[in-house]
């Protein structure tokens, strides 16, 4: 069988499933004796034992299901978890990467057989023989025919209502109306199952039945769209009999099952089976209305043991609503999701913001229509409407993009707790903010990242055992990941309440180093100085270890952040700790920004960095240190004239008041100089192309609606 | 269309040629009084003169980016970069798009855009540099003989060369 198309499923797959293993392990590591944890641990290697076979791939499914017999005897109770068996699994779990690494590299899992480790988990069950608990053996899938086949004869307890249905029915009966539910077979032979359907109905509304709920719904029993089964909730005066008389009497129609509605089983969205729904399909009818304490004629031939077809087709609501129900409640299980290629993700970006450009250009060809010909509200409406949709499909496709970063950091608890053991220190992750989304490309690149934080903060920030007793510190040293949105940024901290950053060590480093100047040094400002650890080729480590401090450090995760228009910044009290803070932008592609106007060329500024816009009068410009400065509501803030930054003359008469715009980055910000405001307007981000690349503040160009280009500012490279 | 309608202006040039020889196909461009030939191969589109978007911070040479149907492409005036005076814009300069393959799309600001000429391989010389070269000619790989008249054939990948 060829199965190469199906590698990259297997490997999206694998990996979801090894995080799971991860996640669910170190859970384990903490409450041994959790059985949902070992059930869900089970599962995962029982699923991938079943993959691997399926593609062929021997190696993986022999560790796979040596892990899964561990499991296996463990979820029997028969064998015990302990830190070997702890430290075994996530060794097996590192070879399982490693053939999962190998298949992706070259769709061949390796010749690495990982003897050693099947030999391992064949001892924890061969120790398991020793002692003498009975190795009962729990089956793989009990439960599971059961759940399948619940109880075709009363359906309408499982049906749901919506709200204003509920409140019918409570009317009904306490006007002193009957209510009854009504289950009706028809002939497995019956052609025309949609007619015989009708009449019943109708049989039943000449009685005098009201017709309140129908499942399927009355426009797809209607359409045909029912196996050979329909179920009814009928409000009537008469008895039930005549109703089931009546509904039977319709020829082809095979079997009618009725009984008054319990008023305790209605439930409106509720996943929960109620214990009827145990009764095996074999269960007659009227046993069913026994229990319920109601007589009910049978006028119907009672043949549910011929009736295989009524039994299989179980509701379609009541499927998937059994299954939650024998996991944790409250937790989703079935995602219902669809996998899709990001390439046509992508394309389906790029054509929103095609569509956006042509948006603007309608925009602007009708802003110059009205200046011609005066205003047209009518077609001004259906533009704003236009634009609504658009602004409104591009944060849709935007939210498509986005995934939440937990993928991504899920590995981190495991890293951290394999690193405890290699450094000898003892430490703890704590993480916040995993559903935190993000673009998914950005999602993708940031692990690295944020791995080499978390790695540093281990392996410089916390100090060992001893020096935190020293110091008063809780001997576990703690650090924290904690993401969240700000406006139109995600923020990533990494934080530690280790030993901080020693400035006076990182000057050191960078004199030595040749990166600084010792008199520049002397001068330098903690905070410049402490950005130094970017620098390119500095590493602070005293001795390198396979941990951090080969020199590819801080400065790649520098650049690569900066490679997602992102920003990394760092802070740091020596001796309490640092926090090392990640900005990233929600999407990469378009953005609102307000259009300004400087010496007649136009540029935009993202709204996410704009604070206020004021009106200044000049005389308020004061001077620090030969800069000019502002005092806007007793904060000074510097000037930035944009005409100079971008070398052209200001079109603005010397003797006007200034429009400055306020922009900020994080706690950073100030005032920049324009000429004219033009608005606000949605802009796609276009790259300016690899011939200009050296300009800092121009972080991308584009394409407004009378097809000219314009720049778009990085106020943030200005601060 | 703006490239099919300047091709079918433009008068055929060159001399019928040899079907046993390698046929190279060149477009003629005039900066100043000289003619330069650039390979048809690298020749996505020929523009009139449009609006610029000047980039600030730049090398004189880059004089802006445009758009060009919803991509924006940087634009070099070739008169600068080649060490010549500055453009005189009129309603013959073209702004001609290059693509080239490692690069992406780049526009050069060309005084007149002339002819499309074939040149078989023995009408074509290669030019060996020897010794300090002027600004002009660094980015001359040839020189064609069409007729009469000399065409230096211009090395693209030397142009697009990023040297800031």
């Amino acid at each position: 069988m060829d199965v190469s198309q199906y590698l990259e499923i297997f490997l999206d797959e694998t990996n979801e499933h090894l995080q799971s293993l991860n996640t669910q392990i170190l859970n384990l590591e903490q409450n041994p004796e959790d059985s949902d944890t070992i059930n869900e641990i089970f599962r995962a290697a029982h699923s991938l034992k079943g993959m691997a076979g399926t593609m062929g791939y021997k190696r993986m499914q022999n560790l796979t299901h040596d892990m899964e017999n561990v499991f296996s005897e463990v979820r029997a109770g028969n064998i015990k978890v302990g830190p070997e068996m702890i430290d075994t699994l996530f060794q097996c779990l590192d070879a399982l990467q490693e053939y999962t690494d190998n298949i992706k590299n070259s769709s061949d899992e390796g010749t690495n057989d990982n003897e050693p480790l099947i030999k391992l988990l064949n001892d924890f069950l061969n120790k398991k023989d020793s002692e003498p608990a009975p190795a009962a053996k729990a089956p793989a899938a009990s439960g599971k025919a059961e759940d399948k086949a619940s109880g075709a004869s009363d359906k309408w307890n499982h049906i749901k209502y919506d709200d204003s249905q509920v409140k019918v029915i409570h009317e009904a009966i306490k006007s002193g109306m009957n209510v009854y539910g009504i289950n009706v077979t028809v002939r497995e032979s019956c052609i025309l199952k949609a007619a015989r359907a009708f009449l019943v109905l109708k049989a039943i509304e000449e009685k005098g039945g009201e017709i309140i709920v129908s499942d399927p719904s009355s426009q797809d029993i209607e359409d045909e769209k029912f196996d050979l089964d329909f179920t009814l909730i009928v409000i009537a005066e008469c008895p039930i009999e005549t109703i089931i008389k009546a509904a039977a009497d319709v020829s082809e129609i095979d079997k009618v099952v009725g009984d008054a509605l319990d008023i305790d089983k209605i439930h409106v969205e509720d996943d929960e089976v109620p214990d009827g729904g145990d009764a095996p399909a074999q269960e007659t009818p009227a046993a069913e209305t026994v229990k319920a304490g109601e007589t009910s004629a049978q006028t119907a031939p009672a043949q549910p043991a011929a009736q295989p077809a009524t039994a299989a087709p179980a509701p379609a609501a009541q499927a998937p609503a059994a299954k939650p129900a024998e996991r944790k409640p409250g937790k989703p299980v079935v995602n219902r999701t669809i996998r899709v290629d990001i390439e046509k993700l992508d394309s389906l970006m790029n054509l929103v913001s095609e569509l956006i450009i042509a948006k603007n250009s309608i925009v602007s060809a009708s802003a110059e229509s009205v200046a011609a010909s005066g205003a047209n509200t009518d077609f001004n409406e259906k533009i704003e409407y236009l634009e609504s949709v658009t602004t409104n499909l591009h944060e849709s496709v935007m939210k498509v993009r986005m995934v939440p970063i937990e993928s991504t950091v899920q590995k981190f608890p495991r890293m951290i707790r394999d690193l405890n053991k290699k450094l000898g220190k003892k430490m703890e992750l704590y993480m916040t903010g995993e559903d935190t989304e993000l673009d998914r490309t950005v999602v993708d690149e940031i692990g690295d990242p944020l791995m080499h934080l978390l790695r540093n903060s281990a392996d410089h920030g916390i100090e060992s055992a001893v020096v935190r007793a020293q110091r008063g510190k809780p001997e576990t040293g703690s650090i924290f990941l904690d993401a969240y949105q700000e406006g139109n940024n995600v923020i990533i901290e990494v934080r530690d309440d280790g030993n901080g950053i020693d400035v006076e060590a990182v000057k050191n480093k960078a004199v030595e180093k040749g990166v600084v100047t010792p008199e520049q040094a002397a001068v330098m400002a903690d905070k410049d100085a402490i950005n130094l650890l970017f620098h390119p080729g500095f590493s602070t480590a005293k001795e390198i270890t396979d941990v951090s401090g080969r020199g590819v450090g801080l400065d790649v995760v520098k650049s690569k952040i900066e490679a997602l228009s992102g920003e990394v910044s760092v802070k740091s009290v020596l001796g309490e700790g640092s926090t090392w803070t990640i900005r990233l932008p929600l999407t990469l592609a378009i953005i609102q920004t307000l259009m300004v106007v400087v010496g007649g060329e136009k540029y935009a500024i993202s709204l996410g960095s704009i604070e206020t816009i004021e009106t200044i009068p000049r005389g308020d410009i004061k001077y620090v240190e030969n800069r000019e400065v502002i005092n806007l509501r007793g904060q000074v803030l510097p000037l930035i004239r944009l005409c100079e930054l971008i070398d052209v003359e200001s079109k603005c008469p010397d003797d006007a008041n200034l429009t400055v715009v306020i922009v900020k980055k994080g706690d950073k910000m100030a005032g920049i100089v324009v000429d004219e405001l033009k608005g606000q307007q949605e802009i796609v981000i276009k790259s300016l192309g690899r011939y200009i690349k050296q300009v800092k503040f121009i972080s991308g160009a584009t394409i407004l609606g009378d097809g000219e280009v314009a720049l778009i500012l990085d106020t943030n490279a200005l601060l | 269309m703006e490239l099919s309608n300047d091709l079918r202006n433009l008068p055929a040039g060159g001399d019928e040629t040899k079907i046993t020889k390698e046929i190279f196909q060149y477009i003629v461009i005039k900066l100043g009084e000289e003619n330069f030939g650039i390979d048809i191969n690298y020749i996505d589109n020929i523009l009139r003169m449009q609006q610029i978007t000047r980039v600030p911070k730049v090398p004189a040479y880059l004089k802006g980016v445009i758009n060009l149907r919803g991509e924006v492409i940087p634009v070099m005036s070739l008169r600068l970069k080649m060490g010549l005076d500055e453009d005189v814009i009129n309603r013959n300069t073209r702004i001609i798009i290059l693509k080239i393959e490692s690069e992406g799309s780049v526009g050069v600001i060309v005084d007149e855009v002339k002819e499309v000429i074939k040149l078989s391989e023995d009408q074509i010389e290669s030019t060996t540099a020897e010794g300090a070269v002027p600004e002009s000619r660094r980015f001359v790989s040839a020189v064609g003989k069409n007729g009469d008249e000399l065409i230096s054939i211009l090395d693209i990948a030397s142009i697009s060369l990023d040297d800031n």
